[in-house]
């Protein structure tokens, strides 16, 4: 069966080879939403920096379009070099979420989950969202990597390993920490049996 | 996520944090970023442009230096073979033996294959 048409190939081709700016300015709006979203899940909610590492991510898409083979989407394409902005400036500021991070967040969920328990659904919903939020950016960069890459931007494992640059079982064994310490730090919101 | 009332056995604590994963991804790709002013900040932000000089700009330029030769030795043909008699004079007495020549071709090579290599390892 023939693979769709990518709807992007006609104008990364307008981007390489005539230098069209305005073809680039449509592929930016185009994925704009879902580089700065991922970029916000990966930097904890910070949109400033998120912003900032964005605009980073699509001015070296265009310096590297030329490179760009088709062989993955353009969204992962950009993904790989969103993460890559990240992680290099997650680097440069020495961020170190791991450690006692992770117990304070766990202490916040337990009490926000104590607050809320009696609240509404839709109440409760909200406050599980914000745990979770919470504990993801206690993860260490590669767990938090492979969990947004996998469920947030709902890529294989196969596409969050271009993505990350490293092998399928490494991703995997990203996740299954990171959702061991995301287990940890929101016990409180797991189903109780006396319920 | 609402609370279930099955034993929370190893399975089913992974199925409520895949499930509450699972909602809250969809939730992030149904959310949209605004752009408001987003993408024109990134084209701004883009590398101006190479300056292309135009295709007859160097045959114009090759003429034009083709023409000033020309007037030169036209309006002074005296001054022109002079330089190049005084020009070969020069380099001929020069005392440069053939080992001197072989060493300096051998200085030009070195500096030649040096650079090359330097640029392919910077590449």
């Amino acid at each position: 069966m023939a693979s769709p048409p990518d709807p992007d190939a006609a104008l990364v081709a307008r981007a390489v080879l005539s230098d069209d700016r305005h073809a680039f300015a449509e592929l930016v709006r185009r994925h704009q939403s879902a580089v700065r979203a991922c970029l916000r899940k990966l930097t904890a909610g910070n949109h400033a920096l998120a912003d900032d590492l964005a605009q980073e991510t699509f001015v070296l898409a265009w310096r590297h379009l030329g490179g760009y083979r088709q062989e993955a989407k353009l969204s992962t394409w950009l993904y790989r070099i969103a993460t890559n902005c990240w992680l290099a400036d997650a680097r440069r500021r020495k961020e170190e979420p791991l450690g006692d991070a992770a117990d304070e967040v766990a202490d916040a969920a337990g009490t926000a989950f104590a607050e809320e328990r009696a609240a509404p659904d839709h109440a409760r919903g909200a406050t599980m969202k914000l745990d979770l939020e919470r504990a993801l950016a206690a993860l260490s960069e590669g767990e938090r990597a492979a969990i947004v890459q996998c469920y947030y931007n709902d890529l294989s494992h196969e596409e969050a390993a271009f993505v990350l640059g490293v092998p399928i079982g490494t991703v995997k064994t990203h996740v299954l920490r990171g959702k061991q310490k995301l287990k940890a730090a929101l016990a409180a919101w797991a189903p109780r049996q006396d319920a | 996520m609402t609370a279930d009332t099955t034993p929370p056995t190893a399975a089913n604590e992974c199925d409520w944090l895949d499930a509450a994963l699972v909602a809250d991804g969809r939730d992030h790709a149904a959310s949209y970023v605004d752009d408001a002013g987003f993408t024109a900040r990134v084209m701004a932000a883009l590398p101006a442009p190479a300056a292309v000089a135009p295709r007859w700009r160097r045959p114009a330029v090759a003429a034009l230096w083709t023409v000033a030769a020309a007037g030169a030795a036209i309006a002074l043909p005296g001054a022109v073979l002079d330089v190049g008699r005084e020009a070969f004079r020069l380099l001929a007495a020069q005392p440069v033996s053939v080992a001197q020549i072989a060493a300096m071709l051998a200085a030009a090579g070195a500096a030649t294959w040096g650079a090359a290599a330097w640029a392919l390892r910077a590449e």
